[in-house]
């Protein structure tokens, strides 16, 4: 066995057997932000066979204060998160796959991406897509882990369908938007993520490992400011659950035009545009340096125009900062990127 | 009948700041308008506009979840513990 994984297998719940089980274990990380940058570090030093990461977003300097793989490089050139994340990733741990994805999750991939996953990790930073999350993992039987974090306070819970409950049977309904704090109006500590994050990834690798039994299967929520700890055990699944018991798949079925969405607690609208065909970025960089100062990589191009600066992914979606007008963003796009 | 009644930090400000209120109140919903009465503006956090309990927002009484018990109508004795429990949206 690896000297590099001596410490994990001299812990009896791991052992040789369950460093054999990481070793096959195809995570699939939905959000490489705060939360997602912790878990990916833990679970790629842990020795997981693949790490697929998911991310939609690139580097900015206000997150350097807590995504733990990002430098101030990748901040000064917007490196999409989930390519940074990974060129990090691969230097800690040669021996895992890591395979990033600059892409939204959305009901047209997400069924494939967590069909590839033995397990399914959250990172994301809102309610919508963990939505996506829990009923593609629950039609397809895969464990998830949900985690969240804000302000000095997080919450994290493991779900294996039909097991335990889902997130549905916790929380029936998505919260209206504007009803829960974001990082932009409450701002968020490092040392609150970091707890919720490793209690997260020790659920995962309970999981991957076979320990079942060792789950804790309750709610945590804790706050690391007012020194609150709430442990909240939780019955089994409700069979009137709409999404594991009923098995009502409304988020994954929801319609795949294009969308437009206002970025968690950001001034920042990202529209999506579902199966269009890769956009050629240089080449709708040199049409756009007719409007305004235009950067173009292969992964990215940058626009700044009226006021608002537009960056476009060569899957077309696009982040539009400076407006949380979902219209507005949307002409932008089709005055600028196209219908 | 003296219920402890735990408030997230979210909540603290219509509290004064307090972590932990003690109210009087036989069931939940007993509870929920004490709390109203001595910190206005608490009960619509926990409530929607039909008086059901906001579907993101889980109390538990000892531990178990209202919605697993009787929602509102949960019966409260003396020493019960009350936990206000928000759903969290953040993680970027």
């Amino acid at each position: 066995m690896s000297e590099r994984y001596a410490r994990q297998v001299q812990f009896p719940g791991v052992g040789p057997a369950g460093q054999a089980q990481l070793s096959t274990a195809r995570v699939l990380l939905v959000g490489c932000g705060a939360l997602g940058t912790v878990l990916a570090n833990l679970l790629v030093r842990a020795g997981v066979g693949r790490l697929t990461i998911a991310d939609r977003d690139y580097v900015e300097p206000s997150n350097l204060q807590r995504q733990v793989l990002f430098d101030d490089d990748d901040a000064a050139r917007g490196r999409p998160k989930a390519l940074a994340a990974a060129e990090k990733l691969r230097r800690v741990n040669p021996e895992v796959q890591v395979e990033p994805l600059v892409l939204d999750v959305n009901p047209a991939n997400v069924a494939a991406l967590v069909a590839e996953a033995t397990l399914v990790l959250d990172g994301t930073d809102n309610f919508e897509t963990r939505y996506l999350l829990n009923d593609a993992c629950v039609q397809r039987g895969v464990p998830w882990v949900y985690a969240a974090a804000v302000g000095a306070h997080g919450a994290t819970l493991a779900i294996v369908p039909s097991e335990t409950p889902c997130l549905r049977c916790l929380y029936p309904d998505p919260p209206p938007p504007g009803t829960l704090p974001t990082c932009e109006t409450d701002g968020v500590l490092a040392p609150a993520v970091g707890v919720v994050a490793n209690l997260a990834a020790a659920e995962a690798l309970k999981l991957l490992v076979g320990a079942r039994d060792r789950l804790r299967r309750a709610l945590v929520w804790l706050d690391v400011w007012t020194n609150a700890f709430e442990q909240l055990p939780l019955a089994a699944p409700r069979p009137d659950c709409p999404c594991c018991g009923q098995r009502q798949f409304v988020f994954l079925d929801a319609p795949t035009t294009s969308y437009a969405l206002a970025l968690c607690g950001r001034n920042t609208v990202q529209v999506v545009v579902p199966d269009r065909p890769r956009i050629a970025l240089a080449e709708l960089a040199a049409r756009l340096t007719a409007v305004g100062p235009v950067r173009c990589d292969d992964d990215l191009l940058r626009l700044q125009v009226e006021g608002y600066e537009i960056t476009v992914f060569p899957d077309a979606r696009a982040l539009i900062k400076g407006t949380t007008d979902l219209a507005r963003a949307r002409a932008l796009y089709s005055r600028y990127i196209g219908a | 009948m003296s219920i402890r009644v735990r408030i997230p930090t979210p909540l603290r400000g219509l509290t004064g700041g307090a972590a932990e209120v003690q109210v009087d109140g036989a069931s939940v919903a007993e509870a929920i308008s004490q709390l109203e009465a001595r910190y206005p503006g608490i009960a619509q956090r926990l409530k929607d506009e039909n008086g059901e309990l906001r579907r993101f927002v889980n109390l538990y009484v000892n531990g178990e979840d209202v919605r697993f018990l009787q929602g509102l109508d949960t019966h409260l004795k003396a020493g019960d513990e009350v936990s206000i429990v928000p759903a969290v949206a953040g993680g970027a």
